[in-house]
């Protein structure tokens, strides 16, 4: 069976169901330029393609209508969170239906003493912590921008602690999805373990949208820790910054967060924070979760490694306001980035490498930069070995665009010869559909046969994912 | 019997010595853990490569015939049944550790390594594989793979599929796939979350990428007693709700406590139930941790608690959780042994449930189990040569099942469905759920040739079919402790 080529709806079949869902939803569904154009794009490189309509439905039966009436006219269904995503997901490629969840952001139940909570897919992480105040109970994937937990899980998010946590894999329990039919699919559920069946849950989980839609999400929890406690030290070079993650995971030191900045990010952040007592050099931050005996326990550890690597000024902080002092210039990283070069613009890449790699992978990708000629501070979550440039050019300046895109291009595919992977945690959408193929060879036939088993029609985010 | 052409073309593939038809030699291939179940295939084979395994599969499916893989056949659901038109494709050959890599921490292995010889392997590095599946020292990788085995340790450092980094999968077809990588994440659908715990539905695992996990700095064991089950199984909520993740939380009752310790004398005490909870990490932290689980046992109503002060200690305090199993082969001539899944605050009514309905029913049943993640092993304790036990036991089983699902939990933690629990698939799922597995299967297996009429019911097979019966402890390695 082949895979029906995504096509825009002809106006005539278009006219109709907007005609349909403004009969069904009324002010919820929205066809003017200005929302369909806020609806055309995430971050990351501006390539936008609008939807035709935007509705924003507030249950899953709704969610389900929806999908019935694109099933029956054969028009593409783009669901939406807050579009922060990178790599165009939420571009309408072929137009179509825009699902905007961003009515459905309830907290359904909390299970505190289970550690699980159960969110529609329109809330956002932020929100999900600020309905958990008082529980003692946190929710801790953190992508840096305020996302979605449906959009989180539609691209297996992972973030700064992911080192500690894992990603949205090892985080979601169980989903409430709205199939291609329009059928309305519960996977997983709140028991912590399951072999039933297949795992259509992580199926689901960074499908990017292309095999239905994420209604409800069963959430991990965690104990807020007693104590969280931050480092920050500085090395010679890179190769040293590097070296010392490597040994501290090697020792199993339970580190929530370990973050690199390079030098050139570095002066940025100096630059843009105003900070003081910093060199122009690699730096690792850390943060420790645990007890309060834990946290010092693992700060210590962790100093005495950096020791042995050529670290210096090695300052430790546990209570919150000299935490944050510490962090400050690592939050502020990609602003800081951008302000290196006023008037120019970036977007990131997210190479990431079996953390044996990571020297090598880094120390070619810092000579890279140099040769390109390109200012592109480097910024890792170096834990899970994935580390993102944010790579600076003139968006005016078709040359210097071409030369960004293909450095780029190059950090991609220098990860996966190192047997690494183009998209540690930003997806596919479609920027990335090239580069899939050649990390996945094989299995890609495998990955569009599942595509046509569970959306023959391809109306679910077509154009996005895999490469049809 | 296989069709003579197909065996000559077989012969082709294989030498003669890995192709055995003889019905003495499939004998011990007719069933795995789940004994109920038995059947002799036409043909075991016995491949060494992977080459020799596309060639097999290629054959196969030209035939149209059915193919079972097998890694050491100690699962517990059937999932290695054989099917008797068809091939049973056993992987025991593929022995070798591929590669340690002590930096990345990871080790490739080919699909028959037995579970602990990979944990073997990493230890001279100071790391070891977490999952831990009793059957550890007998159970191989590929087929932890299959059934996304847990143990004890998942609690804290997750199923096979947490740990799984890369597979190398033949399709029926004949066709090679890798799923997943070294690395984080890799982008595309989670193909291998789908081959985890798919049960040989989907192709056949020629290699596996494992993740490896530094060995703990420290570690300890906290036992406590209670007069109560209820009691117990408030303690390990309150261990969960305070935010505490330890690496082992296991429960007995007293029927389970009152059956190993003169089998193994653990030197427990007698009480209605025994709770096992472990720290591991760095020593600050595990002795934070003990105070604080010390306190809660404590409010709980602990008539006594233990810490572990040296690894002899700790040992000695699992080596009874660890033989609840054989144990119960000792006390009853039969036993059944479920595996069911419940949200954790659900486990104190679930287990006075269990108890009304053992008294209901008038079968003993010991209640031992994996307290920390809500995996229930309940073994109902029966005598196969009893008029009525059989039916009896089945009814029980089955009521415990249905509550579980009734409380939002799982018809199985941890055994897989096989052939055992293909129509307890029909409680827990609806129809839209199994059409989206049936699709999964298209995609991989269009004919339905892999492992046919295990792990996913068709539609209009949602029957009740059977489920494990041990008797007189006659299991495939019997010395193996299990839960």
């Amino acid at each position: 069976m082949e895979t029906r080529a995504p096509v825009r709806p002809d106006p005539g079949t278009l006219a109709e169901l907007v005609r349909k869902l403004r009969g069904d939803y009324g002010e919820r569904a929205v066809t003017s330029q200005a929302v369909r154009e806020h609806h055309g794009h995430g971050e990351g490189l501006v390539d936008s393609a609008l939807p035709d309509v935007v509705v924003f439905p507030e249950s899953n039966e709704e969610v389900a209508a929806i999908v019935r009436l694109c099933h029956l006219a054969l028009v593409p269904v783009i669901p939406f969170g807050v579009g922060t995503s990178l790599e165009g997901h939420v571009a309408a490629l072929y137009g179509g239906v825009c699902v905007d969840l961003s009515r459905m952001n309830r907290m359904l139940e909390i299970n505190a003493s289970d550690l699980d909570c159960r969110v529609q897919a329109g809330i956002t992480r932020e929100q999900v912590n600020a309905e958990l105040k008082g529980t003692g109970l946190f929710f801790p994937i953190d992508p840096g921008a305020d996302a979605t937990i449906g959009g989180m899980a539609s691209t297996r998010a992972s973030g700064t602690n992911a080192v500690r946590y894992g990603t949205m894999r090892d985080n979601v329990l169980g989903l409430t999805v709205v199939a291609a039919d329009g059928r309305i699919v519960r996977t997983g559920g709140r028991g912590r373990k399951s072999s039933a069946g297949y795992d259509l849950t992580r199926l689901f989980i960074g499908a990017e949208g292309t095999l239905g839609v994420i209604t409800e999400v069963q959430l991990r929890l965690y104990g807020v820790p007693e104590a969280i406690a931050a480092a920050v030290c500085q090395f010679p070079d890179l190769a040293s910054a590097v070296n010392t993650v490597i040994a501290a995971m090697q020792t199993g030191i339970p580190v929530a967060r370990i973050e690199l900045l390079d030098d050139v990010q570095m002066d940025a952040c100096i630059r843009y924070s105003k900070l003081e007592g910093f060199a122009i050099k690699p730096t690792l931050f850390f943060e420790f979760h645990g007890s309060a005996a834990g946290v010092r326990e693992q700060s210590e550890a962790m100093q005495a490694i950096s020791d042995e690597f050529g670290g210096s000024a090695y300052q430790w902080a546990a209570q919150p306001e000299d935490r944050s002092r510490l962090w400050k210039a690592r939050h502020a990283a990609y602003y800081a980035a951008l302000a290196l070069k006023p008037g120019t613009v970036g977007f990131a890449t997210d190479a990431c490498v079996p953390i044996s790699r990571l020297a090598d992978c880094i120390l070619e990708t810092k000579a890279d930069i140099e040769q390109s000629g390109l200012t592109a501070p480097i910024v890792g979550h170096v834990g899970d070995g994935n580390f993102h440039l944010v790579v600076l050019h003139d968006r005016d300046d078709a040359a210097q665009r071409e030369r960004a895109d293909a450095l780029a291009h190059r950090v991609s595919l220098r990860a996966i010869g190192m047997g690494g992977t183009c998209t540690g945690e930003h997806g596919i959408g479609w920027h990335k559909l090239d580069v899939l193929a050649r990390e996945h060879g094989e299995a890609v036939d495998l990955m569009r046969a599942i595509k046509r088993a569970l959306d023959p029609l391809n109306i679910m985010n077509p154009g996005k994912t895999v490469p049809l | 019997m296989l069709n003579p052409a197909l065996l000559t073309a077989l012969g082709t593939v294989l030498p003669a010595a890995a192709i055995l038809t003889a019905p003495e030699d499939t004998r011990p291939y007719e069933c795995d853990g789940l004994t109920m179940f038995r059947a002799q295939a036409g043909a075991v084979l016995l491949p060494e490569t992977e080459a020799q395994v596309v060639a097999i599969m290629k054959l196969c499916r030209a035939a149209r015939l059915p193919v079972v893989a097998r890694g050491a056949g100690t699962g517990l659901s059937g999932g290695a049944l054989p099917n008797r038109e068809g091939v049973l494709l056993s992987l025991a050959r593929f022995q070798r550790i591929l590669a340690i890599d002590p930096l990345a921490r990871t080790a490739t292995v080919q699909p028959g390594v037995r579970n602990l010889a990979v944990s073997q392997a990493a230890a001279p590095y100071g790391l070891y594989y977490a999952p831990d599946p009793s059957s550890q020292i007998a159970c191989t990788i590929g087929g932890n793979v299959a059934e996304n085995s847990g143990g004890v340790r998942c609690l804290k450092y997750g199923l096979t599929v947490h740990n799984l980094r890369r597979v190398r999968l033949v399709l029926m077809d004949g066709e090679v796939v890798e799923a997943g990588g070294t690395a984080l994440d890799g982008p595309g659908y989670d193909l291998l979350a789908l081959i985890c715990g798919s049960e040989g539905l989907l192709g056949v695992i020629t290699e596996v990428t494992v993740k490896l996990t530094p060995k703990a700095q420290d570690a300890k064991c906290v036992l406590s007693a209670f007069d109560d089950v209820m009691k117990a199984g408030d303690a390990v909520a309150a261990v969960i709700a305070a935010g505490i993740v330890p690496s082992g939380l296991e429960m007995m009752d007293r029927l389970t406590i009152r059956a190993v310790e003169p089998f193994v004398c653990a030197g427990y005490p007698d009480a209605e139930a025994i709770l096992l909870c472990e720290s591991d990490g760095v020593p600050g932290e595990v002795d934070a941790e003990v105070a604080v689980v010390r306190g809660l046992m404590e409010r709980a109503g602990a008539t006594l608690i233990e810490v572990s002060t040296n690894e002899d200690q700790r040992a000695r305090f699992w080596s009874g959780r660890k033989a609840a199993f054989p144990a119960a082969g000792r006390i009853s001539p039969d036993y059944y042994c479920m595996d069911g899944t419940i949200p954790r605050r659900a486990l104190a009514a679930v287990l006075k449930r269990i108890a009304e309905l053992s008294a209901e029913f008038g079968l003993p049943c010991m209640n031992v189990f994996h307290a920390g993640d809500g995996n229930l092993h309940p073994l109902v304790l029966y005598d196969a040569g009893r008029p009525g036990d059989v039916e009896k036991t089945q009814a029980f089983g089955t009521k415990i099942l249905e509550l579980c699902v009734e409380v939002g939990g799982t018809i199985t933690g941890e055994h897989g469905v096989g052939v055992e629990k293909l129509g307890d698939m029909c409680v827990q799922f609806g129809e839209r759920e199994l059409e989206r597995f049936q699709g999964v299967k298209r995609a991989f297996d269009p004919e339905g040739l892999l492992n046919p009429g295990k792990a996913v019911p068709t539609l209009h097979r949602c029957a009740e079919l059977g489920r494990m019966h041990v008797h007189r402890g006659a299991l495939p390695h019997p010395e193996l402790p299990r839960f």
